[in-house]
């Protein structure tokens, strides 16, 4: 059994995050890159299925900045093999991204697909479904659990309100994963860094040229969307005090005395 | 030859025979382990044994149990003697210490010693069966007793040897022998004299000697082994500095100790010197807290499983049977450990505790047997060099609050460079006493500044936590950050970056002269750079962080900046080495509290708020300002007592800043 | 091409609140646009569902056992083939778990652009000009796609079109596609969270995000909870690192709440999170980054820490009794 996880970097939220001189773009040199959320839920997730046995684990990602360490750490987590592949124009965006990967996967003899259920900046879809059916394959999103049966795996697919539904889909089939059975997974500095200096990173054939998007950004701003909240000041014990003073008002708190 | 003669010389053999095959298969496991260097400073060395051994000095700290070890352990010693005497007069006839003064003083001493051994076992007896102490529990009482009862049988057959001896007439020791000729006199009231005697004095003799020899091979599987092992345990203790862990080779493809096999010969040397006196699970904070964690018993147990893997011992399995890490000692014992070091601290026997659990930590880490939220905290530190989840930038946010700027040490000099450490940067709680040491400092002309964003965790507790990789990424990028500045000395606020950039850093080429802000503040102090209003009626108790005091020996510094600010200081019982850990250290702040039943810092206000008159709880550490003041709160006593930085009592006792006044 | 199709999801017999929420944005472009507006509803049993749709102009159904319960590649099937037959200018699908399956997938099988998040739309010529919210609600991109195009829209963007009973003017039956019959993907079963505790009927609700640090810290707002007389829930990634169970996630994955009162405590605001708690009256947000997204959707906030705010809360509202 062969499982390929699509891996890819994004903003690292905690840092800000701010639009450059065009306007249209994030100032992509001053960003910390982290590695996506739900990719790396399904990294873990690829990870535990090897470990029940009879499976290998290969990470790919697009050509960019900070892929090398992006694939070293994958190696370092478990996977067994890794590949970088290379967009002709560097962009990242989820349909040129299953454009260039739809070639290398369907040479690699992959049985199962596993990448994060959607990222921070993808604007034109989900990498998950695109990359589905650009293969031809069927595809679920939003999965919390995947168990391997033979030719085909059983997944769980999370809906609004708590509910979940059990799905049974034939392989070779993608998954956009949401969260691993367990939380991803620490890997000691020592571990990657004797993985960076030993392991090879594969590099695909450059892929044939995707056709251009027929959409494109034409303004990127922070968010400021509705009426901003009253923002309440002062040393701790001032602001609770304001905050009660504000439930009091509105009724939830008995009045005083 | 006598018959008796040949009956002892057999027994011999077949004694020592037996018994060496029996040592042989305990002590065997030493020559496999791994090489430790403890073959330096010889004669440092041997002042330690004179001082533990004949000294008693840490045994002694408990004075009850001190005293009545103290007595058995001399009449040991002094009635070495009586054993020569005993075996070479079995052996050779004829064979007698009357040259040297056998039948005069040392007849004596034996004498004595013989009767005060008898007190030291009464003693030890009421200790055990009567005052039972809570750090035997756990211990193996079986073991204990069977030796009480041993001893107990040489020194009683010993006694009444030379008292029959006495009694037959022929001894030429009787005058030196006062207790043994008042038994006599008693036997004799009985007709026990003369010939009467003789058979006596034989039966004695054998009872003597056969203790002895049942003694002999019993001593390997029981903590009774200690007489042999401890002396040269005590010699080959760690004269390291205290705040250094075991080195760790990253380019092998393992770190850490999973296999009881792995562990250096004098770690297991340890293991065969406990004594199962339990005075290192009576100090520990992990323990009191009713966590799975008691120093003694991690030591027993792998001493148990080391037994088992050789085939012997009270229940030898087949070898290979159950694992070290995670069977014989599991993962849970190893995470409640705060490191603290008070086990280590009144060990008579120098055990090392920490090193064991450190290095097996590494493997748990290694194998990602870590709860989340510690793996959490671990992949925050490797990604944004603190573990509160949080952007470099905001390491300095602290500062804005000040109204004033702090140099940049990394782009120009200054004489003091200030090392804030994580909590102190970033905690909340904690932000404000770092602005009040800003304030001070710049009040007493003091030239520092602080790395800003350069600085990073100073690792002490990511290689506590046994992740060695880490730990060396976050030192490295620190000591890189240290290279590009100018600075005199290094001023920390925070003890365990105290220790790692005095202790842990210069093994990484970080070699920095460091010191703690209470001894800065001792220096401004006498020096009148800060001059405090004295009159304060305070009475105040303080608490020694761990790794401020038994680490890095800083009792002195903050005790003499409450002195010069005219506070009476109210020592708690545990103070100074036997100061009582919050809780926090070890890498524990990082992990889920799990099943507690009463919070080590809860311990330690109840007993501060018990000394009746301390109105304030002093401390010097970031994370126990942070630890005891939700203890405090989570036990009401809000009004019983405040929590106080010594910088808070320092920046109150100052004069308020007199802003110019303008010329009417 | 002309008109509007939306994809209609139902929650058994009851068409989904977000199907309404397109059909306004529908009703809108189309009438910038000219054209239908067209809602495709996939069902063993469509009836009761197009009954409820006349806020359309037409209801094109397929019916199917195979489409009983949902199941991503039979609905994708369905999706694509009305898309060929209908030949709309614009397509408009719900940020929702199947909105995620759908949308990007028939997207590409026949070939037309997909953009997601979608806030705001507004047709211009043969182009329309979205809003869509990316990096977790900070920043707003605007795009101009040239049609016909796929949109996904985020849940509460649009007020809901009124419900008018009798169904839409028109109906079309389109074919059973041929793939349904050959699916690789079956429905085993479905489950609901279960669990003790119904974070839908709680009045107040004090709601703790990952800003809360550890599950040490949820103690501090499980006290500020009891002490307002309110349920907690969380955030997905707090519920996702077992710090709290999933019964009380809040969130588009999670629960959708409407208390009257809702403090939302170490919570960053990301769409996601808001889509579940929006109908709520007074939310109070705590938060230390000012430029969270959560303040957008507060009444009143703070940056203060959370470790030093909700002990003092919890003491006064103690006092206050």
């Amino acid at each position: 059994m062969h499982i390929a996880v699509i891996l890819k970097q994004v903003p690292d939220l905690v840092e800000d995050v701010e639009v450059d001189a065009s306007g249209i773009d994030i100032d992509r040199d001053r960003v910390a890159w982290k590695l996506s959320e739900f990719d790396d839920h399904a990294l873990e997730q690829a990870v535990l299925l090897k470990e029940g046995g009879g499976v290998e684990v290969t990470a790919l990602a697009l050509d960019a900045a900070g892929v090398d360490q992006l694939l070293y750490s994958a190696l370092a987590r478990g996977a067994d093999r890794a590949q970088k592949v290379p967009t002709p124009d560097r962009r990242t965006d989820a349909p040129r991204a299953a454009a260039a990967l739809a070639p290398v996967l369907r040479g690699m003899g992959v049985d199962l697909v596993l990448t994060g259920v959607q990222a921070a900046d993808d604007l034109n879809g989900q990498l998950g479904p695109i990359l589905a059916t650009t293969l031809g394959w069927p595809h679920v999103s939003v999965v919390s659990g995947v168990q391997l049966a033979g030719a085909a795996a059983q997944v769980q697919q999370e809906y609004s309100g708590g509910r979940m539904a059990t799905l049974e889909i034939t392989l070779p089939a993608v998954l956009g994963v949401q969260a691993a059975a367990r939380p991803p997974r620490y890997v000691p500095i020592s571990r990657l860094r004797q993985v960076t200096a030993s392991a090879q990173i594969v590099s695909a054939p450059l892929a044939a040229e995707a056709a251009p998007l027929s959409t494109a950004v034409s303004c990127l701003a922070a968010s400021e969307q509705g009426s901003r909240a009253h923002m309440l000041e002062g040393e701790p014990e001032e602001i609770a005090e304001q905050i009660v003073d504000v439930l009091r008002e509105r009724g939830f708190v008995g009045a005083r005395g | 030859m006598t018959p008796s003669t040949i009956a002892l010389l057999v027994l011999l053999v077949v004694t020592f025979a037996w018994s060496g095959y029996r040592y042989w298969r305990v002590l065997r496991p030493l020559t496999h382990a791994a090489a430790e260097d403890r073959f330096d400073q010889p004669l440092r060395r041997v002042w330690g044994v004179i001082t533990n051994v004949g000294g008693h000095t840490r045994l002694l700290r408990i004075r009850y149990a001190g005293v009545f070890h103290l007595l058995i352990f001399s009449g040991f010693v002094v009635l070495l003697t009586a054993l020569v005497e005993e075996f070479g007069r079995g052996l050779f006839p004829g064979f007698s210490l009357a040259a040297i003064g056998g039948d005069t003083w040392i007849a004596l001493l034996q004498d004595i010693f013989e009767l005060l051994v008898l007190v030291g076992l009464a003693m030890a007896a009421y200790n055990r069966y009567v005052s039972r102490p809570e750090r035997f529990r756990g211990s193996n009482q079986r073991d204990a007793t069977i030796i009480l009862i041993l001893i107990l049988s040489e020194m009683a057959s010993l006694l009444l040897r030379h008292t029959f001896q006495i009694a037959e007439g022929h001894d030429p020791s009787a005058a030196w022998s006062p207790v043994s000729s008042a038994l006599a006199g008693l036997a004799g009231t009985v007709g026990l004299h003369g010939a009467a005697a003789q058979p006596w004095a034989e039966v004695f003799y054998w009872t003597h000697i056969l203790a002895i020899l049942i003694f002999l091979p019993y001593i390997p599987t029981s903590k009774h082994l200690h007489i042999f092992v401890g002396i040269p345990n005590i010699y080959f203790r760690d004269l390291g500095p205290r705040g250094t862990l075991p080195d760790a080779d990253l380019s092998q493809p393992s770190v850490g100790v999973k296999d009881v096999h792995q562990l250096g010969w004098k770690q297991m040397l340890d293991l065969f010197a406990c004594t199962e006196c339990g005075r290192c699970q009576d100090v520990c904070p992990a323990f009191a807290a009713g966590q799975p964690l008691s120093p003694k018993l991690l030591i027993m147990d792998l001493r148990n499983h080391l037994r088992e893997q050789e085939g012997i011992g009270p229940r030898p399995t087949a070898a290979g049977g159950s694992q070290m890490l995670g069977d014989a000692i599991s993962d849970d014992t190893l995470w409640a450990c705060t490191t603290c070091r008070a086990c280590m601290e009144v060990c008579p026997l120098h055990i090392e505790h920490i090193p064991k659990i450190v290095d097996m930590r590494r493997q748990l880490v290694e194998q990602g047997r870590m709860e989340h939220q510690l793996q959490d905290s671990l992949a925050s530190l490797a990604r944004y060099g603190n573990s509160f989840n949080q952007s470099e930038r905001l390491r300095s946010r602290w500062t804005r609050e000040l109204g004033f700027t702090i140099k940049d040490a990394r782009k120009e000099p200054v004489d003091v460079l200030w090392f804030v450490g994580d909590f102190a940067s970033y905690d909340p709680r904690v932000q404000r006493l770092t602005r009040s040491v800003a304030r001070v400092m710049t009040r007493a002309g003091v030239d520092f500044g602080i790395l800003y964003e350069g600085e990073r965790n100073s690792g002490n507790d990511v290689r506590r936590v046994g992740e060695e990789g880490l730990f060396e990424m976050l030192a490295q990028h620190n000591i890189e950050t240290l290279k590009g500045c100018q600075f005199k000395r290094i001023m920390t606020t925070d003890p365990h970056s105290l220790n790692a950039i005095g202790q842990e850093y210069p093994r990484l080429g970080g070699n920095y002269p460091v010191l703690h802000y209470t001894q800065l503040l001792v220096e401004l102090l006498e020096r009148g750079d800060l001059k405090p209003n004295r009159e304060q009626e305070i009475v105040a108790t303080y608490h020694d962080p761990c790794y401020l005091g038994r680490y890095n020996n800083g009792y002195f510094a903050p005790r003499r900046v409450l002195e010069l600010l005219g506070i009476k200081l109210h020592e708690m019982p545990r103070c100074r080495e036997n100061s009582f850990c919050c809780g926090a250290g070890g890498g524990r702040i990082w992990m889920d509290d799990g099943e507690i039943k009463e919070r080590p810092s809860e311990n330690r206000i109840r007993e501060a708020v018990s000394l009746g008159d301390a109105r304030y709880f002093v401390v010097a550490c970031p994370k126990d300002a942070v630890m005891y003041t939700a203890a405090v709160q989570s036990l009401g006593m809000e009004g019983r007592i405040e929590v106080v930085d010594a910088i808070e009592l320092v920046e109150a006792a100052l004069e308020p800043e007199v802003a110019p006044v303008a010329v009417a | 091409m002309k008109g509007v199709l939306v994809y209609i999801e139902a929650d058994g017999d009851r068409v989904a609140p977000i199907s309404f929420e397109l059909l306004m944005a529908a009703r809108r472009l189309a009438e910038q646009l000219g054209g239908p507006v067209e809602a495709l509803v996939a069902s063993a049993d469509p009836e009761p569902l197009a009954e409820q749709l006349g806020a359309a102009d037409t209801v094109v159904a397929v019916t199917s056992p195979a489409l009983a319960g949902y199941i991503p590649e039979a609905h994708q099937e369905v999706l694509v083939d009305a898309i060929r037959l209908r030949q709309p200018a614009v397509v408009l699908v719900g940020y929702t778990s199947a909105g995620i399956d759908l949308a990007a997938g028939a997207a590409t099988a026949v070939q037309l652009p997909v953009v997601a998040y979608c806030i705001s739309l507004r047709a211009e010529g043969n182009e329309v000009v979205a809003d869509s919210l990316l990096y977790g609600g900070k920043l707003v991109a605007t795009t101009r796609t040239q049609l016909p195009a796929v949109f996904s829209v985020v849940a509460g963007a649009f007020p809901e079109a009124a419900r008018q009973p009798g169904g839409a003017g028109e109906r079309i039956d389109m074919s059973t596609p041929s793939a349904l019959g050959q699916l690789r993907t079956r429905l085993v079963g479905i489950s609901s969270a279960g669990g003790t505790v119904d974070i839908t009927k709680a009045e107040r609700i004090v709601s703790v995000g990952r800003g809360i640090g550890g599950p040490d810290n949820i103690e501090a707002a499980r006290e500020l909870a009891a002490a307002l007389g309110a349920e907690l829930a969380a955030s997905r990634p707090v519920v996702d690192s077992g710090w709290l169970p999933r019964e009380r996630q809040v969130g588009k994955s999670g629960m959708t709440v409407k208390p009257k009162l809702y403090l939302a405590v170490g919570i960053s605001g990301a769409p996601e999170h808001l889509e579940g708690m929006r109908g709520a009256g007074l939310v109070i947000a705590v938060n230390t980054d000012p430029r969270a997204p959560i303040f957008q959707a507060a009444g009143y906030g703070t940056t203060c820490d959370l470790c030093d705010l909700l002990p003092a809360l919890s003491a006064r509202l103690r006092e206050s009794g």
